[in-house]
């Protein structure tokens, strides 16, 4: 890895009533990676993506673009695991997404068909289907053309085949676009194949690095337990 | 009716009237939505104590009423951040303490305080022109800030989290919010008094969610009924002769009864189609 670091995080830690949630995590990405994380149920992952963000208070340092969250929000896309909201809120699709400043109209032609909302633009956001609405909260975070895209387990919700597309579509605005990516996943074997960079958490830090080198069977049974089997697909 | 639009208190009643439907008929949309309800109306009550500190000080009650909602306002805010309580348990608090100091401070002047009945029920024909004058431009000022930061207001109204990753200074907005619907439930206080100024934030949003398909059309559809009604409320008091405020709140009851009533007729209709 080279040193164009886009993130960096510094003893990173994240307490929740005096309960540790994140233990002095330290590492960095650099341009152009797509990382994965990975880790079981309440080992950390989303509270990891909101620190990033600011969203909630944590001790440590984070550095977006060599600055505070704050200040990187514009070229940031996020992706929630779930958007709270009102159901009975009246906001339509199309007015949710012109609240995003778009100037490049090309863009949001190709974002908008990618991710396949045409079509639900006269839609209220409480009528979604929940793979609809994680389609659309990707377009959505995609027409800020961010230079850092962050997904919070976007497939959830989604079919195997949308999932498959949607890896694709992730590895395309990567390839493509040169957006940074970080998303929390349980398909380890999709991460294995498309991510560049993994990050196993469980509180702790477990592994970092590239998913043939950091993915192994001791790590996965930290993470998972005696019990879990990795069959890793070579390409 | 054209008589009636003679009378020089009618023409400040109909300007005011207007001007605080739209606004209060805007806010409510975002009332609604956030479940701010109780909110408003625990500012109505507790600015009880500041309409009684006016009273005795002989300064306008409109002027010290906005001033302690205020404060009101920034008090809740705090002890919902500070404090493990709900927001409806700071409210009470808040609210009956309001209006307990506002009646303990009343009890200090003696005789009949007509102002002070005004307050508590609304008499929008007593509007006066030093009234209009701090209710037009402070209600036009929050409607043009209400303009000029609608996607961070209703982006905030849809999820707190998708605003602040919008860049929107939440705390501040949020503060900013208090602030604004505080003192607009003040200048209501002219219209429909503490006890009823509610019913102009909550009625004409809520008849409004029940036909609107898009936030934009719920706004529009809110700020119409609520001319609608208010309009409506003073002209049939005034051929009535019955009392302007319950009367106004009265129409918007019945409009929401019989918009509600039309939609399920719609909705009767179409199953009885299919």
């Amino acid at each position: 890895m080279g040193d164009d670091k886009i993130l960096e995080i510094r003893n990173l830690t994240v307490r929740y009533n005096e309960h540790v949630i994140l233990n002095e995590l330290n590492f960095y990405v650099n341009t152009g990676e797509i990382v994965a994380i990975i880790g079981p149920n309440g080992s950390g992952k989303t509270t990891l993506l909101k620190a990033i963000l600011g969203l909630i208070p944590y001790k440590g340092e984070v550095r977006i673009f060599g600055g505070p969250p704050r200040l990187a929000l514009k070229e940031i896309g996020y992706v929630p695991q779930r958007l709270d909201f009102d159901k009975t809120f009246p906001l339509m699709v199309k007015e949710f997404l012109g609240f995003v400043k778009v100037t490049n109209r090309p863009w949001r032609e190709e974002v908008l068909r990618e991710a396949g909302v045409n079509a639900l633009m006269e839609k209220r956001l409480g009528e979604l289907s929940g793979g609809q609405l994680q389609r659309l909260l990707i377009a959505r975070a995609m027409l800020k053309e961010p230079r850092l895209l962050l997904l919070d387990e976007a497939t959830s919700g989604v079919d195997v085949a949308a999932e498959m597309t949607f890896f694709e579509l992730i590895e395309h605005v990567n390839k493509t676009h040169g957006v940074t990516v970080m998303l929390i996943s349980h398909e380890v074997n999709m991460v294995y194949k498309f991510a560049t960079q993994i990050l196993c958490l469980n509180k702790d830090l477990v592994c970092n690095g590239r998913p043939k080198e950091a993915i192994t069977q001791e790590v996965l049974e930290k993470l998972y337990g005696k019990n879990i089997q990795f069959q890793p697909h070579e390409h | 009716m054209v008589e009636m639009l003679r009378f020089p208190f009618m023409q400040r009643a109909i300007v005011a009237g207007v001007i605080l439907a739209a606004l209060l008929a805007w806010l409510g949309v975002f009332v609604i939505m956030r479940r701010m309800s109780f909110f408003s109306d625990g500012i109505a009550h507790a600015s009880l104590a500041g309409v009684a500190v006016g009273i005795l000080a002989s300064i306008h009650p409109l002027t010290t009423a906005i001033i302690f909602s205020i404060v009101f306002s920034l008090t809740i805010y705090v002890l919902e951040r500070k404090t493990n309580l709900s927001s409806d348990a700071i409210i009470g608090m808040l609210f009956t303490s309001g209006m307990a100091l506002g009646v303990v401070l009343i009890s200090l002047k003696s005789g009949y305080q007509p102002d002070l009945v005004s307050f508590l029920f609304g008499n929008i024909l007593a509007i006066r022109t030093p009234d209009l004058m701090i209710i037009a431009p402070l209600a036009v000022g929050i409607i043009v800030f209400l303009i000029c930061n609608h996607k961070s207001i209703t982006l905030m109204a849809l999820d707190v989290d998708t605003a602040y990753l919008a860049g929107v200074r939440v705390s501040l907005l949020q503060i900013a919010f208090y602030v604004i619907l505080a003192i607009s439930v003040v200048l209501g206080l002219k219209i429909l008094g503490i006890v009823l100024v509610s019913a102009l934030l909550i009625i004409p949003a809520s008849t409004a969610k029940l036909v609107s398909r898009s936030f934009k059309g719920l706004i529009i559809q809110s700020v119409s009924f609520s001319e609608a009604i208010v309009l409506l409320g003073i002209v049939l008091s005034y051929y009535l002769d019955s009392p302007t405020g319950p009367v106004i709140v009265l129409v918007g009851t019945a409009v929401f009864f019989l918009v509600f009533s039309y939609k399920q007729l719609v909705s009767l209709g179409r199953s009885q189609a299919q």
